[in-house]
């Protein structure tokens, strides 16, 4: 066999075989190429950083309508509304307050509305020892009572923060009692958690609801 | 010019190549090109390759300030081209006289995964196929037994009665048994405590996800896909910059809002303030705080000794 002939012979084995694996890609022998399905985006309002509630400090800071706190647009003054209470012992709360749920304390036994409000002048909170508070300045009424709680707000410990922790850098955003807990009922009312995990196998229709491989 | 004239009839064949083999040597070499042009198809669909700059660049802990600045430049444009936004990538390092701490109130947390999402948003995680560093475990009142711990809850309201919740990140722990097997010291941990990843040195193989106790380590299976309107500009080489396929990523406790001097984004967005995070060397920090006058603390898997910064706690 000559020189030119051998060169020939490999170069074709070759030219076949690179054909060979050229069409092997082409019909895709060794696996297809993965398709990612495209799974749904979350609800930005599950990304909020916002408290639920807005404080009264929030609406006097945001100019916001005060209208529902001006008490005295249909109370009397000096004459404090009379409390009416049910068989049951729990307190009859008027349509007019119809939004107020009573639910402090277990079994809803804080129940009564001067426990917190002052029963002389309905724009400001009274504490139990004796002290008037605004109604943006709720904290020491709670702590007032829940003095672990206080505390530990104090602290930081209790509560959300935002903002810096490193206090040199900028300052540390608080927040009141009341921005998360509804002060007529302060346990945290139930809620959707956002969406699970999305498993790969969950993520591809083809595979959804197979067992596991593995 | 002259001897030209003189030749009588075609000219001499060179000697070895006619006209015709010629023609048969191109034909077949022509056809040779094609088909080794064909059997590369797979590389010549490989995307992500990436370019002789990345290629070239040094190990993290080796680069130049000057290094870095080209690095960082490089990484804008990357993210540029991708996602059709101008990012802000910094190198930020660890501050002196810092340890980062977090503690997790187990009374508190009402399972609403919000940290999850916020973390996936806040770190541009891949959002199909989803990665998320953390996972909420719901568990039955009473014990603390893992297995008994499901994360695909999905009821029409949290929390459910009977069971508590326990979100599980990284856990930057002391003695971190990811850091020990990475056979090309792609990662490793800081001065303030936080395990980190080089994503541009690793080499995706996935030991650490294998020596990881928490299952903190995710990997990229396929190039990660986030929508360009959701995209984090706020960016640190070693936190939150986009990922590629084949590296391994994890929670670096939000190193580019962190070492900034703010909360971590789970943190910010818990609506039950069940996150506290902080200087444990600085006796006022929240953290320091609750190691001082908490009760109750675990350390999650504490006798495997990997001693984490991660600390759960459950008051009144």
């Amino acid at each position: 066999m000559s020189n030119g002939s051998r060169t020939n012979l490999v170069l074709t084995v070759l030219t076949v075989l690179f054909f060979g694996l050229g069409a092997s890609f082409w019909v895709q022998l060794w696996g297809k190429t993965p398709v990612v399905h495209q799974n749904p985006l979350v609800d930005p309002a599950f990304l909020q950083t916002a408290t639920w509630r807005k404080s009264y400090a929030d609406l006097i800071r945001g100019k916001e309508d005060l209208s529902d706190f001006d008490c005295y647009g249909c109370h009397e003054k000096k004459s404090p509304p009379k409390l009416r209470f049910g068989a049951d012992q729990k307190i009859v709360v008027p349509d007019e307050h119809s939004d107020v749920v009573m639910g402090h304390g277990q079994h809803g036994r804080n129940n009564n509305c001067y426990n917190c409000h002052d029963e002389q002048n309905l724009l400001q909170l009274a504490a139990r020892d004796g002290r008037a508070l605004k109604l943006e300045d709720s904290v020491p009424l709670c702590g007032s009572c829940h003095g672990p709680t206080y505390r530990d707000w104090e602290a930081g410990v209790h509560g959300r923060t935002s903002g810096y922790w490193d206090r040199s850098k900028g300052p540390i955003v608080r927040q009141l009692c009341v921005n998360c807990h509804n002060p007529h009922s302060p346990k945290f009312p139930g809620r959707k958690p956002a969406p699970g995990p999305i498993p790969l196998r969950q993520a591809n229709p083809e595979t959804a609801g197979a067992e596991p491989t593995h | 010019m002259s001897d030209f004239h003189q030749h009588e009839g075609p000219p001499e064949p060179e000697p070895g190549m006619d006209r015709r083999s010629f023609l048969r040597t191109s034909a077949v070499l022509a056809g040779g090109l094609f088909a080794m042009a064909a059997s590369l198809r797979p590389l010549m669909e490989m995307e992500d390759m990436p370019s002789a700059e990345q290629f070239l660049q040094k190990y993290y802990k080796e680069l130049t300030p000057a290094d870095m600045a080209k690095v960082l430049d490089r990484i804008e444009r990357d993210v540029q081209k991708q996602y059709g936004i101008r990012p802000h990538v910094r190198d930020l390092r660890p501050m002196d006289g810092v340890e980062f701490v977090y503690a997790l109130n187990l009374t508190r947390c009402i399972g609403c995964r919000k940290c999850v999402h916020a973390c996936v948003a806040e770190n541009n995680q891949s959002r199909s196929p989803e990665i998320q560093y953390i996972r909420v475990l719901k568990m039955p009142h009473g014990s603390l037994d893992i297995e008994k711990a499901e994360h695909s809850y999905s009821p029409e309201s949290v929390p459910e009665k009977g069971h508590f919740y326990m979100p599980v990140q990284c856990q930057q722990c002391r003695n971190p048994p990811c850091v020990k097997v990475c056979p090309v010291h792609a990662t490793w941990q800081e001065a303030d405590g936080i395990t980190v990843i080089d994503y541009d040195w690793c080499i995706g193989c996935r030991y650490c996800e294998a020596a990881c106790p928490y299952w903190a380590r995710h990997f990229n299976f396929t190039k990660p896909s986030i929508p360009k309107e959701r995209i984090n500009p706020n960016m640190a080489y070693l936190g939150n910059r986009p990922r590629k396929m084949g590296v391994m990523e994890k929670c670096h406790f939000c190193v580019q809002r962190t070492r900034a001097g703010r909360y971590p984004a789970c943190l910010e967005v818990c609506p039950a303030g069940a996150r506290k995070f902080g200087n444990i060397l600085d006796p006022n920090s929240e953290v320091s705080q609750i190691l001082r006058t908490k009760r109750v603390f675990i350390q999650l898997k504490e006798e495997l000794g990997t001693s984490p910064r991660f600390f759960y706690y459950f008051d009144v």
